[in-house]
Formats: C-alpha cells, sequence, structure tokens
C-alpha cells in the first residue's frame, strides 16, 4: 500500500467513525473540515455536489485501476443515450455481475457507480444501494480472528463499503434490515462499514425530524411554485395571504421566465397590514434585499419592506381605554409594577428591530419589478400610497452577494432556475473561503 | 320592600348577643331596630378575604327572613310550583323550541313578569331573597327561567336602577304585568365584553328631540318577543376638555318606535323554548326621554345591570339540581343489578353525595349573598354574586353529567327528561358573562381592593425598608414553622357551632394563606397582574371556595342553633364540602407559589404556543416511525 493510499484509507476510516471523533483523532483530514461544517449548517442538501468526496475523483492517475475504469465505463455506456433511469442502471451493475464472475475490479466499479447514480437518478433508491452493497464477494473480507479486526481487514473494500453508505447518508436513505444482511454477510459484525451502519440507524432516526421547519423533499421546479413555498417557509403565520402581484408572461421550455415580466410573489399576515395602516406617513419605509433563502439546493432570494424602529420618545404607549371591558377591569388603578423576579422583558439576546410589513420573492431584483410588487400592495393597504418608499437594493445585500460580487454591482446574479450555476456559486465560495 | 334590612339588623345584634341562643325571637325585636342603623354599610365580606381577614358580621349568622315574610312567600310559592309541576310540559316546550301562549299568559297572571318592580308600579316587589327562592321553582323548566330573567333580570332591570320616574311610571307597570316582555341589547357580531368595540350608533336628530339609533344586536334573549329593549349604543359626547368622544349610551326603545327587526329564532343546544334571535336597529327614532341614565353613562348602567343580576342562578340552579335528586335517587332505588340496588353501589352513592353537597353549598351562597344584597344601603356584592353564578353553574354541569352517569342508557335518550337537563345546563357557564370572565373580574376587582390598602406596605417593601423586611420575614418565618391560625371564629363565643369548628379552622387557615399568597403576588405582579391570567384564575378558585366554605359554615352552624330539621344531614354536607375545598385550596396555594412542583404555568403556556403556532395538534401520530 503506498503512502498516499494509507493517508486516503485513514482519512475514509475516520469519516466512517462518525465525523466527530474521526476528525478529532486525525491530523490529515482535519483541515478539511472546518470548510465543510459551515456549508453543512446553511443547508445540508448544499452538499449534494461534492456528495462523492469519499469517493476518488474519477480521473484521478491511478497505475493499476485506470484500464479497469475506462472498462466499467463501457458497462454505463452500453445504455442508450436519453435512457438514464433505474433500470438502466441496475442493468449495468447486473452487467458487471454476470461479465465478472469473480468480481474483479469491484471496488472500482462500485466507486464509479456511486458517481453514476445521481446521473441515473437513483441516488435515492435503497434498493440501488443494496444492490452495490450486492457486489461485494460475500464471507471473503470477514475477519477471522480478533487480530485481523483489530487491524483492519481488507481496508481498501471496507473503505469503499463506508463510501456506499456515505452516499447514503449524505442523500437521506436510511439503511434497512437488508443493508444490515449484507454488511455483515460481507465484512461481519466486527467491521467498520458495519460501526457505520449502526451509527446511521442510531443518529438517522433521531436526526430524521430534527428540523421544525421541514422542507419537503422534492421542491417545485416552477419558481413561481418554489417563491410560494419560501414565502410560507419565511412566514410561519398560517393567517398570512400569498400574493401573485404578477405571473411571469412568457415561459420557455427551460423554465425561465422572459426578463421583462418575471413572477412578483408577496406575503403579508394581517397584522402587518394593521402596522402599516397604523405606519406614520412622515418616515419612510424601505424596500430592502435581496436576501438568499436556501431551500435545500435551490437558492431564492427575497426582498423585504420594512420600516426603522421608532424612537423611544415617539413610541406610542399603548393606552387603555377607560371603558373596555363590560365585564372586567382591564388595568388595576396601583402604582407598582412587576418585580425584578418576575420581569422576563430584558432579554440579552433579544434585539429590537423595526417592523416588517411584507415579504416578497420576484424574478428580478431590479427596482422597476419591485415597484410593480408596492404599487400592487398599494391595493390592499392604502395607507402605502402616503408613505415614502425608498428602495435600498444593493446597500444590504447578505454575506452571499458580499463574497460573490462586488459592491458596486447592484443585481445579484439571478436566482438560477436550475441547480448548476448555482453550483458555481457555491463553488465559488467555497474557492473563496479556501484561499 | 317589606322587610329587607331585618337580616342585616339581626345581624348585628347577633353579633353581640350570645351566639348559641335562637334567633328567630330575635328577628321581631331586631325589626323594630331596624331604623337605628344608620352606619355606612360595612366593608364587602369577598374583598376583606383578599387581605386574610374574614368580616365575620357581613356572613354571620345567617340571613333569615321573619315569619310573616315567609308565610307570605310561600303562600306564593304554593300556586307556583302547582303550576310547573302539573302544567307546564317541559319537553313540548323543548320539542316544538317556544313556550306556548297558555303557558306564557298563565306565567304573567301569576306576577312571574314583575317579581322585582317596586310595588308602586305594579309588581311584587319582592326582596332578593324572595327573589332567589321564587328562582328555585322557576328553574324546574330552565327555558322560562331564562326567559324570565332576561326579561326582569336584565331586561328591565336598567329601568329600575337607572330609569327616571317617569320612564318607571311609563314602562314598569306594563312590564311587571307581562304586557310588554324586555329584553337586554349589548351583543353584537363584533362585540362581547368589549364595549370598544360596539358598532350601533345613535345620533342626534336636528331638532334635538330624538336619537336616530342604527345597528344589529345578537343573541338576544326575547328578541322575537320582547316590546321593550334597553339598548346599547355609540353616541358622540363632548367631554369636559371640550373634545368629542364616542361614548356608550344606554336607550329604552319600544319595538313601536318603528325600525326594530329581528331574525328567526336561533336553534340552540339547550335552553330551546327560549327565544334567542338578532335584532337590527334601522333609523328607530328613539326620543330623549328614553336614554337610560345619563348620555355617555351606558357602560356603567350596562355593568350594573350585568353584575346585579347574577346571584340569582344559585338558587335556581339548586332547584333544579334537588329535583334531579329525587328523580335519579328513586331510579337507584328500584334498578337492580346483580340483586342489588343501584343505591347499594358504593360508586352512586358517592354521586348522591355529591349532588347533595354542590345543591347545598350553591344554595347556601345564593341566599347568603341574597341576604347581603337585601341589607340597607345597596351593598355592592357583585364579586359574591358573581362567585354564586360561576360555582352553581359549574356545579350544575358536574352534576347533571354524574346524574347522567347513574342513570346510564336512559340519560341519553329524549324518552326522558334528563339529557334535557344536560343541554339546558351548558348554557350556565357561557351566558351572564363567561365563567372564564368572572373569575378575572372575581380576582381582579378583589385584587384591586387589596392592592389599593398593601400600597404602603409594598412601597416600602420595594423601597427596602428594613423594618418592614423584617417584620415580613419574620411573618413568613413564623407562617412556615406552622402557626395556628385564629380568625375568631371557633371558640366559646365563635361565630361557628363547635360541631363545625374543624372545618371553620380549615377556613380561617386558608383565608389567612390565602391573604399572605396575595401579599406575595401583589409584590411580584403588581398592576401587571391582570396579564396573568392563569394565575388570576386560581385566585378566583380559591376564593370561591373560601366563599362557599363560608357560607356553608354559617348556614350550618344556624341550622344546628337554631334546631333546624335534619341540621345533622347538614352538618356532614358542611364539613365534607369544608375539607374538600380545604385540600383543594392548599394545593391551588401552592400552585400560586412561583417555584413549586405544582406550577406548571410554563409548560402549558408553551405547549398552548407551539399548538395555536401550528393551529392544530403537534405531536406525530403514535404509529409514525423514523426508520
Amino acid at each position: 500500500m503506498s503512502w498516499a493510499q494509507a493517508i486516503l484509507l485513514a482519512r475514509g476510516l475516520s469519516r466512517g467513525w462518525g465525523g466527530i471523533c474521526g476528525a478529532a483523532l486525525m491530523g490529515a483530514p482535519f483541515s478539511q473540515v472546518p470548510l465543510r461544517v459551515p456549508r453543512g449548517l446553511h443547508c445540508s442538501a448544499a452538499a449534494h455536489n461534492s456528495d462523492s468526496w469519499l469517493v476518488p475523483p474519477g480521473p484521478e492517475p491511478r497505475k493499476g485501476p485506470t484500464k479497469a475504469l475506462t472498462l466499467h465505463e463501457e458497462l454505463f455506456q452500453q445504455a442508450p443515450e436519453g435512457a438514464r433511469d433505474k433500470a438502466n442502471f441496475v442493468r449495468a451493475v447486473q452487467n458487471f455481475g454476470q461479465h465478472n464472475v469473480h468480481k474483479r475490479g469491484h471496488v472500482d466499479f462500485i466507486y464509479l457507480a456511486l458517481r453514476k447514480m445521481r446521473e441515473y437518478g437513483v441516488e435515492r433508491d435503497l434498493a440501488v444501494y443494496n444492490l452495490l452493497l450486492d457486489i461485494f464477494p460475500k464471507e471473503v473480507f470477514r475477519p477471522r480472528s480478533i487480530f485481523q479486526s483489530m487491524f483492519i481487514h481488507y481496508p481498501r473494500q471496507q473503505e469503499c463499503g463506508i463510501a456506499v453508505l456515505e452516499q447514503m447518508e449524505s442523500h437521506g436513505v436510511m439503511p434497512n434490515k437488508e443493508t444490515e444482511f449484507l454488511l455483515i454477510q460481507i465484512f461481519g459484525r466486527k467491521s467498520y462499514p458495519m460501526l457505520k451502519y449502526v451509527r446511521m440507524k442510531l443518529w438517522f432516526s433521531r436526526f430524521k425530524n430534527i428540523n421544525p421547519f421541514p422542507v419537503p423533499r422534492d421542491l417545485p421546479q416552477d419558481p413561481l411554485d418554489l417563491a410560494k413555498l419560501g414565502l410560507r417557509h419565511m412566514e410561519p403565520n398560517l393567517s398570512a395571504t400569498v400574493t401573485i402581484y404578477q405571473m411571469p408572461s412568457s415561459k420557455d421550455s427551460t423554465g425561465t421566465a422572459d426578463p421583462t415580466e418575471p413572477h412578483i410573489v408577496g406575503i403579508q399576515t394581517p397584522d402587518q397590514q394593521a402596522a402599516l395602516a397604523h405606519h406614520n406617513p412622515a418616515r419612510p419605509i424601505f424596500v430592502e434585499g435581496p436576501f438568499s433563502l436556501w431551500l435545500r439546493d435551490k437558492c431564492v432570494y427575497y426582498h423585504i419592506l420594512r420600516a426603522d424602529l421608532l424612537p423611544p420618545e415617539e413610541r406610542e404607549v399603548e393606552e387603555i381605554p377607560e371603558e373596555w371591558n363590560l365585564h372586567y377591569p382591564m388595568q388595576l388603578d396601583l402604582d407598582y409594577g412587576r418585580s425584578g423576579w418576575d420581569d422576563y422583558e430584558f432579554d440579552i439576546h433579544k434585539v429590537e428591530e423595526g417592523p416588517v410589513f411584507a415579504i416578497c420573492m420576484a424574478g428580478a431584483h431590479d427596482q422597476a419589478t419591485l415597484a410593480k410588487w408596492i404599487q400592487g400592495l398599494q391595493e390592499t393597504n392604502p395607507a402605502l400610497a402616503q408613505i415614502p418608499v425608498v428602495f435600498r437594493l444593493a446597500g444590504s445585500t447578505g454575506e452571499l452577494l458580499a463574497s460573490s460580487s462586488g459592491l458596486e454591482e447592484p443585481p445579484p446574479p439571478p436566482p438560477p432556475p436550475e441547480g448548476q450555476e448555482e453550483e458555481e456559486d457555491s463553488q465559488q465560495r467555497q474557492q473563496q473561503g479556501q484561499s | 320592600m317589606a322587610t329587607s334590612g331585618s337580616m342585616g339588623v339581626a345581624a348585628l345584634f347577633l353579633r353581640r348577643a350570645v351566639a348559641a341562643r335562637a334567633s328567630r325571637a330575635l328577628v321581631a325585636f331586631a325589626t323594630s331596630r331596624r331604623l337605628l342603623r344608620t352606619s355606612p354599610p360595612s366593608r364587602a365580606f369577598a374583598k376583606e378575604l383578599f387581605l386574610g381577614k374574614i368580616e365575620k358580621k357581613e356572613v354571620f349568622p345567617f340571613p333569615e327572613v321573619s315569619q310573616d315574610e315567609l308565610n307570605e312567600i310561600n303562600q306564593f310559592v304554593g300556586p307556583v310550583e302547582k303550576f310547573f309541576t302539573e302544567e307546564v310540559d317541559s319537553e313540548r316546550i323543548d320539542r316544538e323550541g317556544k313556550i306556548p301562549k297558555e303557558t306564557l299568559e298563565k306565567l304573567k297572571s301569576l306576577g312571574l313578569f314583575g317579581l322585582q318592580v317596586p310595588e308602586e308600579y305594579g309588581g311584587l316587589g319582592l326582596s332578593n331573597t324572595m327573589y332567589a327562592r321564587l328562582g328555585e321553582i322557576v328553574g324546574l323548566d330552565a327555558s322560562i327561567a331564562v326567559t324570565l330573567a332576561a326579561h326582569q333580570a336584565i331586561g328591565l332591570k336598567g329601568i329600575i336602577l337607572a330609569g327616571t320616574k317617569e320612564q318607571k311610571a311609563k314602562y314598569l307597570p306594563k312590564l311587571a304585568s307581562g304586557e310588554h316582555i324586555a329584553a337586554f341589547c349589548l351583543t353584537e357580531p363584533s362585540s362581547g365584553s368589549d364595549a370598544a368595540s360596539i358598532k350601533s350608533r345613535a345620533t342626534l336628530s336636528e331638532d334635538k328631540k330624538h336619537y336616530i339609533l342604527n345597528g344589529s344586536k345578537v343573541w338576544i334573549t326575547n328578541g322575537g318577543l320582547a316590546n321593550v329593549f334597553t339598548v346599547f349604543a355609540k353616541t358622540e359626547v363632548v367631554d369636559s376638555d371640550s373634545s368629542v368622544k364616542d361614548k356608550i349610551t344606554a336607550f329604552i326603545v319600544e319595538r313601536a318606535f318603528g325600525g326594530v327587526t329581528n331574525g328567526k329564532p336561533e336553534d340552540k343546544l339547550g335552553i330551546r323554548g327560549s327565544n334567542t334571535c338578532e335584532v337590527h336597529f334601522e333609523n328607530t327614532k328613539v326620543p330623549i326621554e328614553n336614554v337610560l341614565g345619563e348620555v355617555g353613562g351606558g357602560f356603567k348602567v350596562a355593568m350594573n345591570i350585568l353584575n346585579s343580576g347574577r346571584f340569582s342562578m344559585g338558587s335556581t340552579v339548586a332547584g333544579m339540581l334537588k329535583k334531579l335528586i329525587e328523580m335519579t335517587a328513586a331510579y337507584a332505588c328500584t334498578r337492580k343489578q346483580f340483586n342489588k340496588n343501584l343505591s347499594e353501589f358504593g360508586l352512586i352513592q358517592e354521586k348522591f353525595a355529591l349532588m347533595a353537597q354542590k345543591a347545598y353549598v350553591m344554595e347556601s351562597m345564593a341566599y347568603l349573598t341574597a341576604g347581603m344584597l337585601d341589607q340597607p344601603g345597596f351593598p355592592d356584592c357583585s364579586i359574591e354574586a358573581a362567585m354564586v353564578k360561576v360555582f352553581s353553574s359549574e356545579g350544575a354541569w358536574q352534576c347533571v353529567s354524574e346524574a347522567l352517569q347513574i342513570l346510564g342508557g336512559s340519560g341519553y335518550v329524549k324518552d326522558y327528561p334528563y339529557e334535557r337537563f344536560l343541554r339546558d345546563s351548558r348554557i350556565l357557564l357561557i351566558f351572564e358573562g363567561t365563567n372564564e370572565i368572572l373569575r378575572m373580574y372575581i380576582a381582579l376587582t378583589g385584587l384591586q381592593h387589596a392592592g389599593r390598602v398593601l400600597t404602603a406596605r409594598i412601597k416600602e417593601l420595594k423601597r427596602g425598608n428594613m423594618t418592614t423586611i423584617i417584620e415580613t420575614v419574620g411573618q413568613r418565618l413564623r407562617d412556615s414553622l406552622g402557626r395556628t391560625v385564629d380568625l375568631g371564629l371557633t371558640g366559646k363565643l365563635g361565630a361557628v357551632h363547635p360541631s363545625v369548628a374543624d372545618s371553620a379552622s380549615k377556613l380561617e387557615e386558608n383565608v389567612y394563606y390565602f391573604g399572605r399568597t396575595v401579599e406575595t403576588l401583589l409584590l411580584r405582579f403588581g398592576k401587571t397582574i391582570t396579564e396573568e391570567q392563569m394565575i388570576l384564575k386560581r385566585v378566583a378558585n380559591i376564593l370561591i371556595n373560601l366563599y362557599g366554605m363560608t357560607a356553608v359554615l354559617s348556614r350550618a352552624s344556624h341550622s344546628i342553633r337554631v334546631g333546624i330539621r335534619n341540621h345533622d344531614h347538614e352538618v356532614l354536607l358542611a364539613n365534607i364540602f369544608c375539607a374538600e375545598a380545604y385540600y383543594q385550596n392548599l394545593f391551588t396555594l401552592s400552585q400560586l407559589d412561583k417555584h413549586s412542583p405544582e406550577n406548571l404555568d410554563e409548560q402549558i403556556k408553551k405547549v398552548s404556543q407551539q399548538i395555536l403556532e401550528k393551529q392544530a395538534y403537534v405531536c406525530a401520530h403514535p404509529l409514525d416511525r423514523t426508520s
């Protein structure tokens, strides 16, 4: 085993051990970990584009398996172009088994298949993962003695098994009994893939519903629907109404709207409406944005209509009318208030912010489009006609924009309708973060 | 008001008299001394409880009526009772959804439409006690009870309380005879307790002789029958600082004024025979003489009417419960299971004890309150009345439910009257101010009183006055070491009879610690306690229990001393209730402690917050899996 391989192996195993302790124990992969963590926090699904990181990149020059790789590549080429579906993927895998009775080069084939899974749209299919694991020859890699299991037995194969599980993990595929059965057959109970499996079983069920604001697994493709979803996601108040201020005028086949008439969707709650109606017309309100919102692997941009916080001296104290409640007094005529022990009003984490009156998502981020939104809002909020509206579109761009483009350029990259552009974007970010 | 006041004087006298002596003889003597009483009305009983004190002379001895008055009322009650048991067909009223004409006519001829209208205006001028007594019988049919209550407890009450001589002379005779029926129009689609959102409006006409009334009122009992309405509407009032403000004004509106229409009667769950509907006023011309009270003073009028009408629910419900006990007891003693009568099973016996206890307590509370109200000088007993209402409505619901439990299937079918009782009793918790709202009223009114009295003390504590602090800490220390509380109820010359002395000391202990808790609460929350509804509810619950305990102790002591029939049974009931209430109070008091394990407010608030945010039940299905 060469040095490079050994390091790769160590790195892979540390992942297999469950990331946390692995990162702490091993020095080598440590440098990469902090780079990935923040992205994971942002949106776990954002890691999709690099989900095969345990899988060695395809074109990596290797001595032995290079030939084999191209060979296996052909297995996938056999399928007629355009029919990249589960059936063909399964056929390719089965072909490998038939052509290769001795399962020679199965590790490389599995790595290749893992890379191909996204292409064939089977990356979330548990049966396919089980099929891949089934390629491994059974019983061969099982440690027979305590020493074998102590020193990693067949490390390359174990690493490959972990890679399969790892890819399952990043796609949120929960292994089942069959997976367990296969792993026991292939690697035995005391093996790293098995350890990984047990950990996945343990943590997956706990993490599955950890997000209190779940995003549907399959996001709508239509940007309009996606915008609605995003708005609902940001505004938990169920009485909020979503209004489509402008339908996209024409759509071409790729789903991108005509730039002249992009979609404009807004959301507003009755409370926000009331707050806007009571807003002092002497104080301007602002349209700010675009801010980014990640929904799984998609990024959408939104704008808010907000006002500054009133200075304390101008705030109206809510007065309780004298004759209000027919049945009981609304206020007591006492001149002492709450004692400090029961005063939970003060909170060091609480920051007072100005009110937000409405949120919108539009297909374009220029002032003309947003002005249409404000116009549309005026129908339900007549008070808006009297209030000066200031567009502050570039000033308050989020960190995403600051890093991706210069400050002089007001409009951010339009929200990519497909995942591709945005992948580039995130890669770009990643590079900037690394440099 | 022939003898109102006699009780109060009797109370005064008795306080000085040797407690154990029979009081009946004293009443006659006391009545002759009625005029001697000139002192201002003493402080109300319930408010003093908030300070940890028992205002004994308000509640001991139990109020009594003179023999003459009793004879008089019994003569009157007889025919009414006969009418209700023999002629009123409650089943038919419920089925048809209205009270038959002939029944209404008979009710009118019995004088039931003018029970509390003064005699000079053609009514019977009954005292509150007598009114409560009649309520017991009227309560046998809920639809009639509600119709009558809407007519005289709130409908025409405004005229009695706030009307001018002319208004009284003009309207009361016809209302008292039942020729005209009254209704109380306050609730609107957008406004229940919230007076600020009343949309009905009355504008002064150009000749300044009329108000033009416009608006819609909903859930008006008697709305379809009434000829005279007490209507609340907003009017423009010029304030003292010459600014124009919208204020509520009460009007007496006749149907004959024109523009008064009503919707079709609502189809209700219970009290189906009462007429409830929407009433619309469209450009109704109301002469300015028909303003009830002052222009802009409608809020106070409404509050007074609402507060005054509540106490009678206690006796009404008690009357209904007594009847229910008779009916279910007959069933339990005849129905056999396993060769045993139902009455021999412990779980059935328990239910009868509960019903009797509740009936006894609410009766005691109702008549104690009525007696207090009958004292001269218009004492303010609104807290007490609200407590009677809350206790009796909840007792009614609980007891009817238990009665249905005894009856099993027969309680659930329409062949028997029991399910009607259940449907009818549900409204009691809702109307005349929901029990939740009344609890707020009870707690906040009392806390306001206590807060004012304790202002100086609390301020000193907050300022850090050492002597006050040390005094308080010392007091708390003594309390925690288990001091015996003696508020003077028991003992040789105590207000209560030794048979219930144990219960009396329980009451004393509860009252004392309640006072301490109130002080702590005021110290903790001050005037912002209005936001702490869960705390207020507990305060009100304790107070209701305390008042109930006081009422039964007073009544039982009186019964023993006077030698009322079956007073030993009363002692049993009183002791049972007091013990139960005592432990309930202890629990509630510990819930009011901020750090006690019984206090689950924070968790409860969190749960409801999460539910209301999602507007759904939050938990996953029990069969859900994650893997």
